[in-house]
């Protein structure tokens, strides 16, 4: 039977959202496909011995409140705030509807799974430069890099 | 910042939709896994909700017709979900060797677009272009002896037959 590396399916989940993001097409697979990538990515990363997006956040979030929250509870956070979870689940006692800014939630879903994917394998794959110049552009990139500048030096990822 | 309202239907119809394009254009079929997995956990609670009986629901029938163990829903859900790799294709676990085997990833797709078809169709009818433009394309491109391309409540396959 074929087989097949996570890391490719992986890519291949977050190659399709960036394109369905850039296409307008979608925005809520977007979230879900980026979440999905995710999922893995995450894993291979943590696999690799460095450190992720998420443990990156949950670092950050040490420095500014003093205590590290669980891995599992801020990723379920995380995954809430980015819209991921309620594409992906329903239970009996949620509401009906849902308030969603969907192209915003969905740019930032990407920019976790890039970010992760960053880690791993650099910046050369044209899906992946393609998100990283839009983002550079619409999130005012220099004006980043100034705020960026003024973060000390161990509030700063590892993977620097 | 243009936040809007959405219901738990449009989550679902809009990545099933997705899926379904990816689908028919032959594009990535693990994300069609993702997409149509993901609308389908909604989908099936949104059916449950609404007092009917969910796709899961279903098959756990059919099991006990054909002389199987009664199962319970949860239990017949993961393991549907699990043939149809929705929940390995989103997961990378310590330990895990990060290799996923599957005998044929195209039927695989198609069965979970199917699943959460089922579920769409229950709640919302065919009346959506998108929908319609599906079932149409089934009956034009797959296999008439290996599925239901007419959608048949008395259909076998033929195909299963033939294996038998």
């Amino acid at each position: 039977m074929p087989n097949f590396q996570k890391y490719d399916i992986a890519k291949s989940q977050l190659e399709t959202a960036v394109d369905l993001f850039f296409r307008g097409l979608s925005y809520h697979s977007v979230i879900t496909l980026a979440g999905a990538a995710s999922g893995i990515l995450s894993g291979l990363v943590r696999a690799a011995g460095k450190e992720t997006f998420v443990d990156y956040a949950r670092r950050v979030h040490e420095g500014m409140r003093g205590h590290m929250p669980k891995r599992d509870s801020y990723a379920h956070h995380i995954e809430k705030i980015l819209g991921i979870s309620a594409h992906k689940h329903l239970s009996e006692k949620d509401t009906d509807t849902v308030e969603l800014d969907l192209e915003h939630l969905a740019a930032d879903a990407l920019a976790r799974a890039i970010a992760d994917y960053v880690t791993l394998y650099g910046q050369h794959e044209p899906f992946v430069s393609a998100y990283l110049r839009w983002a550079w552009v619409k999130k005012d990139g220099p004006r980043m890099m100034e705020l960026y500048e003024a973060v000390p030096e161990n509030m700063r990822p590892k993977s620097e | 910042m243009t936040t809007k309202t959405y219901t738990r239907l449009e989550l679902a119809a809009d990545q099933l939709h997705a899926a379904v394009c990816l689908f028919i254009t032959g594009r990535d079929r693990f994300s069609v896994i993702t997409l149509a997995g993901a609308a389908d956990v909604i989908l099936s609670r949104l059916v449950l909700n609404s007092g009917q009986e969910n796709f899961t629901d279903s098959i756990a029938q059919m099991e006990v017709e054909k002389g199987g163990r009664e199962r319970p829903r949860a239990e017949v859900g993961k393991a549907l979900n699990d043939m149809l790799l929705i929940n390995e294709i989103k997961h990378f676990d310590p330990g895990d060797d990060g290799i996923v085997t599957v005998s044929d990833l195209d039927e695989c797709a198609f069965a979970a677009i199917l699943k959460g078809m089922a579920n769409y169709v229950t709640l919302a009818g065919r009346k959506e272009d998108w929908v319609a433009a599906f079932f149409l394309w089934v009956k034009e491109n797959m296999d008439p002896n290996k599925y239901n391309v007419n959608f048949d409540p008395e259909w076998e396959s033929s195909a299963q037959d033939e294996q038998a």
